[in-house]
């Protein structure tokens, strides 16, 4: 593509799409207000000169109640300009795939309401991670610290026979209920500034993951022990400063800082007692 | 991501001596700003007077024990603030023995000097 | 493909306007600390003047050692007295901020973090402005 900057603001009226007229019935239950909601979108492709130079685009698009910002960036590609590039898949809050840093916030694309944001709704790619295009952002980084604290069941002893279910008392589902919940979306880690470093810390994902097995009792108290050493290694929970950042951020609603807390608190009597 | 750890590299201890320094420092430090600057101010202070306080065995003792944790806390802190911003290696090393070394001098400085005030009086 | 693009620090520092009660809380508590353990240094050496200074009991009676007239001379200066209002409230907030952060280590009130955060700031406000007339000498204190 070769627009010039001028062409890079793309207004509805050239799309075409919406009709004006309130009285005529549409099929689609999402039905038009006739509003329009602005959004500043994060663009850089290096495979385009004019795109080379990362900066914003504006675009204009007519909302409908319940629109998401998902839904916003899809009409933004189908209809204004087909090189916007994201990231989605379910569109429903399960693949986790749509994290993105919407008004100054992480936030899944899927689950924020335009309606609720302060206009022009700025859209930007996930922070601490390195660009690919647009929206895309590189995640390596991040699934490499959730390999790290070896995220499988990974019991001590093995099933009595092989077709044994292994049941776990309703407590202990509570305890470890929530931090199931992840989807693996990034926003927490892109949120917290010394996760910003992957060298220095894990970040809340990986470390709530390792909660999610370690106060999972069916894996037994060795593996209970090795789950603690991995979570606290040098760039482990004792990096955790309690910003509050990831758990503000979670779109599955995870208190993050409270199941690092908890291996902090664990792995600190574990070191104290010597009887 | 790296190797295993042994008990006394563990950041544990330093985790949670910083939480205990901190509570000892709530006290000391709020006593200390009560002390000598509601009570006493520190616009009249002379080397007399805290001859006078230092004399008193109970105040040497406290002001040795908030020295010690407002060093211990302080330099630790200074630490954890350079390993969050990913201080690491060799520098690492080298960084905590400079603050060892600069929380030891200091230590030992305030003793001389609560040593001294204290000696005044005799 | 092209090289991925890196946003830099602008992800970190430009986006202040955003931050949450948690993350102001993180920089407050670190920028006090570092002029906590500053002033520790600080103020240690300024003391250090009692060494030399117990030596000469006459000035000491006199009022007129080493020690006394440093740190006098030093209250004397208007910019101390109101660098030390500063301390106070550098002091007060970490003190106050602190016992937030503990009681978040203990697991307690996690959920109410944010106002333990604005708490902390109303209390280090309050005690600070009362402190005022301690600190500034009675001629700047209109009250």
């Amino acid at each position: 593509m070769s627009d010039s900057d001028a062409d890079r603001t793309i207004r509805p009226e050239t799309s075409g799409l919406n009709s004006e007229d309130p009285e005529e019935p549409e099929s689609d239950v999402t039905e038009s207000t006739g509003e329009t909601v602005t959004l500043r979108i994060f663009r850089y492709d290096p495979e385009v000169e004019s795109k080379q130079d990362a900066g914003f685009d504006t675009f204009r698009i007519p909302t409908h109640e319940g629109m998401t910002i998902l839904d916003a960036l899809i009409e933004a590609r189908d209809e204004q300009d087909p090189s916007l590039t994201f990231r989605h898949s379910c569109r429903q809050g399960v693949c986790g795939s749509d994290a993105l840093f919407i008004n100054g916030s992480q936030r899944l694309g899927c689950k924020t309401q335009v309606s609720e944001l302060k206009e022009p709704i700025q859209i930007e790619p996930l922070p601490h991670h390195p660009v690919v295009k647009d929206l895309v952002v590189d995640m390596d980084s991040f699934y490499e610290r959730m390999r790290a604290v070896e995220p499988y069941f990974d019991p001590d002893d093995p099933p009595p026979d092989e077709l044994t279910e292994r049941y776990q008392s309703r407590e202990n589902r509570e305890d470890v209920k929530l931090s199931t919940r992840c989807i693996w979306c990034g926003a927490c880690t892109s949120s917290c500034t010394i996760a910003s470093n992957e060298d220095v810390y894990l970040g809340p994902a990986a470390i709530n993951k390792g909660y999610r097995f370690y106060a999972d009792e069916r894996e037994g108290e060795d593996r209970a022990e090795e789950r603690l050493e991995i979570l606290q290694e040098h760039d482990g929970v004792w990096r955790c400063q309690t910003q509050f950042s990831c758990t503000n951020v979670c779109p599955q609603d995870i208190p993050l800082t409270e199941h690092i807390q908890q291996i902090k608190r664990d792995a600190t009597k574990a070191d104290l007692r010597f009887w | 991501m790296t190797d295993r750890r042994s008990r006394f590299e563990s950041g544990s201890i330093a985790w949670f001596l910083q939480r205990v320094t901190a509570v000892v420092l709530l006290f000391t430090l709020g006593f200390h700003f009560l002390w000598l600057h509601f009570v006493n101010h520190a616009a009249e202070v002379t080397l007399w007077g805290s001859a006078l306080r230092m004399d008193r065995f109970v105040y040497f003792i406290m002001i040795v024990v908030f020295l010690v944790t407002a060093a211990y806390h302080g330099l630790n802190g200074i630490y954890n603030a350079l390993l969050n911003h990913g201080l690491s290696g060799r520098r690492r090393t080298v960084v905590f023995w400079l603050l060892t070394i600069a929380g030891t001098v200091l230590v030992i400085q305030g003793i001389r000097i609560a040593v001294a005030m204290a000696g005044v009086i005799s | 493909m092209g090289a991925p693009y890196d946003r830099g620090l602008i992800e970190d520092f430009g986006r202040f306007r955003y931050f949450s009660a948690g993350m102001w809380a993180w920089v407050l508590h670190k920028v006090t600390g570092w002029v906590l353990i500053g002033y520790l240094f600080a103020h240690i050496a300024v003391l250090s003047t009692a060494i030399p200074a117990a030596s000469d009991p006459e000035a000491i009676a006199a009022g007129t050692d080493l020690y006394t007239r440093t740190i006098q001379g030093l209250e004397g200066i208007f910019l101390v007295r109101v660098l030390e209002v500063g301390l106070l409230a550098a002091a007060v907030f970490h003190m106050t901020n602190g016992i937030r952060l503990l009681l978040v280590d203990l697991g307690i009130g996690l959920e109410r973090e944010a106002e333990g955060f604005y708490v902390s700031v109303a209390v280090t406000a309050v005690i600070t402005v009362l402190s005022i007339p301690v600190f500034l000498p009675p001629e700047v204190v209109p009250w």
